[in-house]
């Protein structure tokens, strides 16, 4: 069980001091953890002191799957996860995972992800009965493919060994496309990609960038195929037992970093595609999808979805297309 | 006794057999997957996670082997230079204390399976229940435990010398070093 | 805290407890103490986390491949050709020790098969000739060492596991200084026997050194397969492993029939067994690692030790130091997986490559296991050959003084480790 406010005690001048700990899938520089690091820094300002938030890079906590199960023990009060982490445990979270779900403009994007009822309340709702509150859905950037042939429609993907998780779902998003999806870890990619062992990957261009991977790929498609989502999240028990100051103070500074944050993965995946760019002496042949190459992958991704209403979720596909009608009314 | 020496019998066999196979496995599954994605050019979803339970399953399954052999790494070098009376003391009080830890381990790490089981999670290539995998870690503890208190209680047993596993006969008292079973120590 | 820890992890490894036992302690004690309010179950996830990486399964594979070569004929091979081409001349055995060591440490990726299947033979023929046993030993401990810096190396992979960096470029980054070491020891071991008067032993003829290359030819495979492999991006590290237990397999069962197909399911068990032993240590240390990250640990030492801002020679050499003392007393995988995590963050910021990191600290690694008073290849070697401590320490002073130099020279040049990549 967790400890009900963090490590909660009374100062000398009469108020209570807490510190929490704040975990990231991303290390410093990147979009997750300059996330947490703003939001301690306002939380700090906000209480004048009062709240002291340890912000910790991913690596030394150990994997993703484990850093969610320190949030549900209440080990760390607050984490940024992504849902892909926790799709063999919340079924539903998978969704993110889809291709081409979500409209083209990731500021549209963003706009469904802070309003949509179906993340922020039905799907909230699961993650609660594991003792994990999703407080916010924010987009760290859209997914591109990098490779090392020239991709821009399905049939290029033909026996491409391309490197991506392992769930059910992205297998068969990738076998949609006739790509021969491969696993791969985090710290093989980079040789991997070198020297053709695997022979694509996706990403949001930051993270591309930040992985020096435009180096030892020959080209990067703007695919735009899904967006990274990243989570705000905090125990269940421990958000619950602080008191409605606290919490409202927290759910403030939640909203107002939504804008904040979508800032800064903008900025910084300009600036990495200006690296991208820029390399000469590795250079990366950037394509651009016309709208009829986008279909034609849209196409081949739309059975997808019924797989995962079948196959994955416990809900027959009940948020996914809740979402799907906030997507639609969103005008795009 | 004689119904504790085959359960004892029985267990040793069935971590010599989980132990030899896991190896198997995991080499089996490796080049597997390798030869069908440079031949064929498919990737088996499964080959890497069979692989890494196999892995879980014989580390802490061979805890308990280990033990027996008294195979485990450990510093000698001022054990060694101790006299005998001392070593005796070591050899009685090391194994008791390493028991106890062990089954506070256990304990800990059953709770911790219980814990992965309500949760839901279930692997991501086989989608398999998680804890199905986790369980191995208590029960590994748990004979790795009763496998040291057996050393503890050999050593009170036998007054005339130091009993570390059956591979490993304290060799100060030796005149013969035996062939140890592996090139590793 | 730190204290706590430190004394914690002193006590029991110096009454030799298990080195688990000190590993999986620590870490519970310090969070009953200092984190009251937190579940230990936490540190129970991390031991499975721990050993799950796909890098490590490279480890038991590595070892399986080497028991069935020991368990057969290859390393005799490997000898006889090395042996008939350059036996005859001065110090010839002790050269041709230095390279079997070098190329058995190419395909096996520890320091122990290689003292067993290349020491224990080539002891009697360095005896046969005049050899003194100490410089005989000495000379074969410290040759074995290479197996920790040439590909694959168990070193390695722990190293890669721990810091997240490309277990392949490591490999590749260790072949030069594994060929600096081995031309050193093979000057060393002219000027010794020359010194020392060893006698010339026959020269082979060009009939003999064709058969003997002929019986070679396979088994010199290996270090092709592996090295290649990793090197076209054939296979990953772990997959070059899987493939080197095929070879074997093929090798040994198949053509050299000097192993039997009903002997490999106990071959295995033995893999098994040191799998097993050496996993639970690194399920330990991801525990070990968790608890002195969340207490913030690392930041901590690095500041008293290194200050706020230093240089990256300044961090090597610290790093370099407190590697060798570490693995004078204690396993090397145990070392790099407990000052690692403490020591990467701060050499990252200094600007070090960590793939230089890796390097220098896999050489330091094997340099402290093979100097006294504790080194652990020493009690290896004490045990194989089963001969007393003080005999098998003797002769090493001038290889840890030339392991010395060469680990100065790849501080200051990270170009030896760098370039191949
Ligand atoms: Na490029
Ligand atoms: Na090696």
């Amino acid at each position: 069980g967790g400890s009900d406010e963090g490590d909660g005690s009374a100062s000398g001048d009469g108020g209570e001091t807490y510190n929490w700990k704040f975990v990231t899938e991303e290390i410093d520089g990147q979009v997750q953890y300059e996330y947490a690091e703003e939001f301690a820094k306002r939380m700090n300002e906000k209480t004048d002191g009062a709240v002291n938030i340890d912000v910790y890079e991913f690596g030394g906590l150990g994997s993703e799957t484990d850093q969610v199960e320190q949030l549900q023990s209440g080990t760390v009060e607050m984490a940024v996860m992504s849902p892909g982490f926790t799709g063999n445990m919340v079924k539903e979270g998978q969704l993110f995972a889809l291709h081409f779900l979500f409209p083209d403009s990731v500021e549209t994007t963003q706009q469904i992800l802070n309003d949509s009822e179906a993340l922020n309340t039905d799907l909230r709702e699961l993650y609660e009965e594991h003792s994990i509150s999703p407080l916010s859905y924010w987009t760290e950037g859209a997914m591109q493919w990098t490779s090392s042939r020239a991709i821009s429609e399905p049939g290029d993907f033909e026996g491409l060994k391309m490197r991506t998780q392992t769930s059910p779902l992205i297998l068969e998003s990738y076998k949609a496309y006739g790509a021969d999806p491969q696993s791969m870890s985090w710290g093989e990619l980079y040789t991997g990609l070198d020297q053709g062992t695997v022979e694509g990957q996706e990403n949001p261009i930051f993270f591309i960038g930040d992985a020096s991977f435009h180096e030892v790929q020959d080209y990067m498609t703007i695919s735009n195929h899904n967006n990274y989502v990243a989570m705000t999240t905090v125990n269940t028990d421990w958000y619950e037992g602080l008191d409605e100051d606290m919490q409202s103070t927290i759910d403030e500074t939640v909203e107002e970093m939504q804008e904040w944050v979508f800032e800064e993965q903008k900025k910084q995946n300009e600036e990495y595609l200006e690296v991208i760019k820029n390399d000469t002496e590795n250079p990366t042949e950037i394509i651009e999808l016309t709208e009829e190459q986008r279909n034609a992958f849209r196409e081949k991704a739309a059975p997808v979805r019924d797989f995962y209403r079948e196959e994955v979720s416990t809900v027959d596909g009940q948020i996914l297309d809740k979402l799907l009608e906030e997507i639609d009314s969103s005008g795009q | 006794m004689n119904v504790l020496k085959v359960v004892d019998k029985i267990i040793l066999k069935i971590e010599e057999f989980i132990l030899s196979y896991a190896v198997i496995i995991i080499a089996l599954m490796v080049v597997g997957k390798a030869i069908i994605r440079e031949t064929f050019g498919y990737s088996l979803p499964f080959a890497d996670e069979v692989s890494q339970i196999a892995v879980v399953i014989a580390t802490f399954m061979g805890i308990s082997y280990a033990a027996r052999k008294g195979r485990h790494i450990s510093m000698s070098a001022f054990y060694d230079l101790a006299p005998f009376k001392a070593r005796k003391v070591l050899a009685i009080f090391i194994p008791f204390v390493t028991a106890i830890v062990l089954f506070v381990l256990s304990y800990y790490s059953w709770l911790y399976v219980m814990d992965v089981r309500e949760s839901g999670r279930v692997t991501s290539a086989l989608q398999m229940p998680a804890f199905y995998l986790y369980i191995f870690i208590p029960i590994g503890f748990f004979l790795g435990g009763i496998q040291f208190l057996r050393n503890m209680w050999i050593n009170i047993r036998n007054r005339e010398d130091v009993y570390l596993g059956t591979d490993a006969k304290d060799y100060n008292d030796q005149d013969t070093t035996e062939e140890l079973e592996g090139t590793h120590l | 805290m730190i204290a706590t820890m430190l004394i914690i992890m002193v006590v029991l490894l110096f009454l030799n407890f298990p080195m688990m036992i000190p590993l999986m302690v620590a870490p519970l004690v310090i969070m009953f103490i200092y984190f009251p309010t937190l579940d230990p179950m936490i540190l129970m996830q991390q031991f499975s986390t721990g050993i799950e990486a796909y890098v490590l399964l490279a480890v038991p594979l590595f070892i399986f491949a080497a028991d069935i070569m020991t368990t057969g004929k290859t390393s005799n091979r490997l000898l006889d050709f090395i042996g008939s081409f350059i036996g005859h001349i001065r110090g010839g055995y002790a050269v041709t020790t230095a390279a079997a060591c070098t190329l058995f440490g190419a395909i096996s990726g520890s320091t122990q098969a290689t003292v067993v299947a290349i020491g224990k033979p080539m002891r009697q023929r360095l005896l046969k000739v005049g050899y003194k046993d100490s410089s005989a030993m000495a000379l074969i401990i410290n040759s074995s060492d290479v197996a920790l810096l040439v590909p694959p190396s168990i070193g390695m992979i722990i190293y890669g596991l721990v810091s997240g960096t490309s277990v392949g470029d490591l490999f590749i980054a260790g072949i030069i200084p594994g060929v600096l070491v081995f031309l050193c020891f093979a000057i060393y071991s002219v000027i010794y026997a020359k010194a020392a008067n060893i006698p010339l032993a026959n020269k082979a003829s060009w009939g003999e050194r064709l058969q003997m290359t002929k019986k070679a030819l396979l088994p010199l495979g290996f270090p092709v397969l592996i090295i290649g492999g990793i090197y076209t991006g054939l296979f990953s590290p772990t997959e070059a492993a899987g493939v080197s237990v095929l070879y074997a397999f093929i090798l040994e069962v198949i053509i050299y029939r000097s192993v039997h197909i009903k002997d490999i399911p106990k071959i295995a068990k033995s893999t098994g067994l040191v799998t097993s032993a050496v996993f639970v240590l690194v399920a330990g240390g991801q525990a070990f690692t968790w608890v002195i990250s969340f207490a913030r640990i690392p930041q901590m030492i690095t500041e008293t030790v290194l200050g706020s801002d230093p240089s990256a020679i300044y961090v090597l050499l610290m790093v370099t130091i407190f590697f060798f003392i570490g693995c004078m007393f204690v396993d090397p995988i145990v070392v790099i997986l407990i000052l690692t995590p403490i020591f990467y963050p701060a050499a990252m910021s200094a600007g070090v490559d960590p793939i230089h990191l890796g390097v220098v600290i896999t050489f330091q690694a094997a340099l402290g296991s093979a100097t006294p008073p504790f080194g652990v290849d020493i009690f290896t070697a004490s045990a194989v050959f089963n001969k007393p401590y003080l005999q098998v320490i003797k002769g090493t002073p001038p290889y840890i003084l030339m392991m010395f130099v060469i680990s100065a020279l790849l501080i200051f040049f990270e170009e030896l480790s760098l370039i191949l990549l």
